[in-house]
């Protein structure tokens, strides 16, 4: 796999030409944005002022005035970048993943599936809206593997009746095979109440759960501290979790500086990585040259790509018995 | 009345505790069971393992009767937990011989039942690494438990007594990294 430098240098060469255009399309739906946006806003404070002359009050109406110019603001800005969007993927996101690994394919509109997801049951609430892009997927070192965002929302009701909606997961979900044989379901989820309550009282809450399997200690303090292991069986759990695996866990926390969560369920691996935000999402108000946003897109799929390699999970050593 | 509620909260607290001791033994039981499961599968692989190396380790025979000895005597039905743990203990320091002496001969290296065997024994390591870490960890909770204040009067009364654990070599806790070795 080609190094984080050489990627770089494959970003400012080899796609220099699309860049360049790109970049002027972006110069263009940049000044669109910006017009739609000016326009709104004056227009937004004309009927404010209007009203306000009218009446000399304050009511509802200027809220709804505002989520009514944000609704369409938001809705023309979707509309001003879908081409250049669509570019930005084909253009630099595809020939970055290929130039990464040559088996990998990518769907721009497609996302791993809701019942994958939901199959790791690394989150509990009920999924009422589920959404994604940029699905890869293929095979490294003979290891399937496929990764997309996801964005996964739960609905609830007020007192009122109101709608909301709560984000569950926003972030990359990756799924691979895991190359040892196991029959039950490992859970790893961040240690918030160990964080807060301190270790006693946060692993006593954490072994009077009703909703979850066992609670599995680890013998490694450091990842004991970083994430709490729920499991079906605690030799099996033990067995997925060697004192390598939870090095190389706790070091992918470390290095994606986000909450991971995974699990171990059906001969698979799916780790969610909270970025809490899309990834691969081109910027429309800041320069594609510019070295913070070449460097984000190439960290993000090195290591996304990378985690075959970063867990060893291409790593064949034993025979089944 | 207040000393009716006294008395019944007493009685709940002594109810838990008594119940906590009682899974954590239980799940020291438990989990030995599954250690055991894993240990019989490895004494069903040496007599395969033996009959595939002896007749190239002339110089290592003494290893290999060692390592059936010992098999030999973890078969016998009624041994103690800690005799299974003594002899377990045996047995992976005669098999690492065994594994490190295989190193010497090449066409043994090369044999593919000796391969097969070799894996077969690294995967079987792993799953009785993980059952002692499981073990330990389980035996860890139940010592605390019987040495501490309050529950330790209770364990007293149960004549709850303290469990060894299983002890794991630094080499043990490294798994084999592959790609550093073909690097070395």
């Amino acid at each position: 796999m080609k190094s984080a430098s050489e990627l770089t240098d494959y970003y400012y060469t080899e796609l220099y030409d699309s860049l360049q255009e790109l970049e002027q399309e972006r110069h263009a739906v940049r000044k669109k944005v910006l017009t739609l946006f000016g326009i709104l806003g004056a227009l937004s404070l004309l009927i404010i002022a209007f009203i306000y002359n009218s009446c000399h009050c304050f009511n509802e109406s200027f809220i709804w005035i505002g989520v009514g110019a944000t609704a369409i603001g938001g809705f023309g800005y979707r509309m001003l970048v879908s081409g250049y969007r669509s570019g930005f993927k084909e253009k630099i996101i595809r020939p970055l993943i290929e130039a990464i690994e040559k088996e990998l394919h990518y769907a721009p509109d497609a996302f791993i599936p809701q019942s994958l997801f939901q199959f790791s049951r690394l989150f509990d609430k009920r999924v009422d809206r589920f959404r994604g892009n940029d699905l890869v997927r293929g095979q490294i070192d003979g290891i399937s593997l496929q990764f997309s965002d996801i964005h996964a929302e739960h609905r609830s009701r007020d007192s009122k009746g109101r709608t909301h909606w709560s984000t569950i997961f926003q972030g990359l979900f990756i799924v691979a095979d895991f190359n040892k044989h196991f029959k039950g379901r490992t859970l790893i989820l961040p240690d918030l109440a160990e964080n807060l309550f301190g270790s006693y009282i946060g692993g006593m809450l954490q072994s009077r759960n009703f909703t979850k399997d066992q609670l599995v200690k680890m013998d490694d303090p450091a990842f004991e501290k970083a994430f709490v292991v729920y499991g079906t069986d605690q030799i099996e759990a033990r067995y997925i979790l060697t004192h390598t695996m939870m090095q190389r866990l706790l070091k992918l926390k470390q290095d994606t500086k986000s909450k991971i969560y995974v699990s171990f369920n059906g001969e698979k691996i799916m780790i969610a990585v909270d970025y809490d935000k899309d990834l691969f999402e081109p910027t429309v108000f800041a320069s594609l040259l510019s070295i913070e946003q070449a460097m984000g897109y190439i960290r993000t799929l090195r290591s996304s790509i990378g985690i075959v390699e970063e867990l060893k999970l291409n790593e064949k050593l034993w025979s089944k018995v | 009345m207040t000393a009716l509620i006294i008395i019944a909260v007493i009685v709940v607290i002594i109810v838990l505790m008594y119940n906590s001791l009682v899974a954590k033994k239980n799940q020291v039981d438990n989990i030995f069971a599954g250690i055991d499961a894993v240990l019989k599968k490895r004494y069903n692989l040496i007599p395969n393992l033996v009959s595939s190396v002896q007749q190239y380790m002339q110089h290592e025979r003494g290893i290999l009767e060692k390592v059936t000895e010992l098999r030999s005597q973890a078969m016998k039905p009624g041994i103690s937990d800690e005799q299974k743990i003594a002899l377990d203990k045996q047995i992976t320091s005669a098999l690492g011989s065994i594994m490190v002496a295989v190193e010497n001969y090449p066409d043994l290296k090369a044999n593919e039942n000796v391969m097969h065997l070799q894996r077969s024994l690294s995967e079987i390591e792993a799953q009785i690494a993980a059952a002692r870490r499981a073990y330990n960890q389980a035996v860890t909770d139940y010592n605390n438990a019987i040495e501490m204040i309050p529950t330790n009067i209770l364990a007293n009364m149960m004549h709850y007594t303290r469990k060894q654990v299983f002890e794991i070599t630094e080499d043990e806790r490294k798994n084999v990294d592959v790609g550093a070795l073909f690097k070395q």
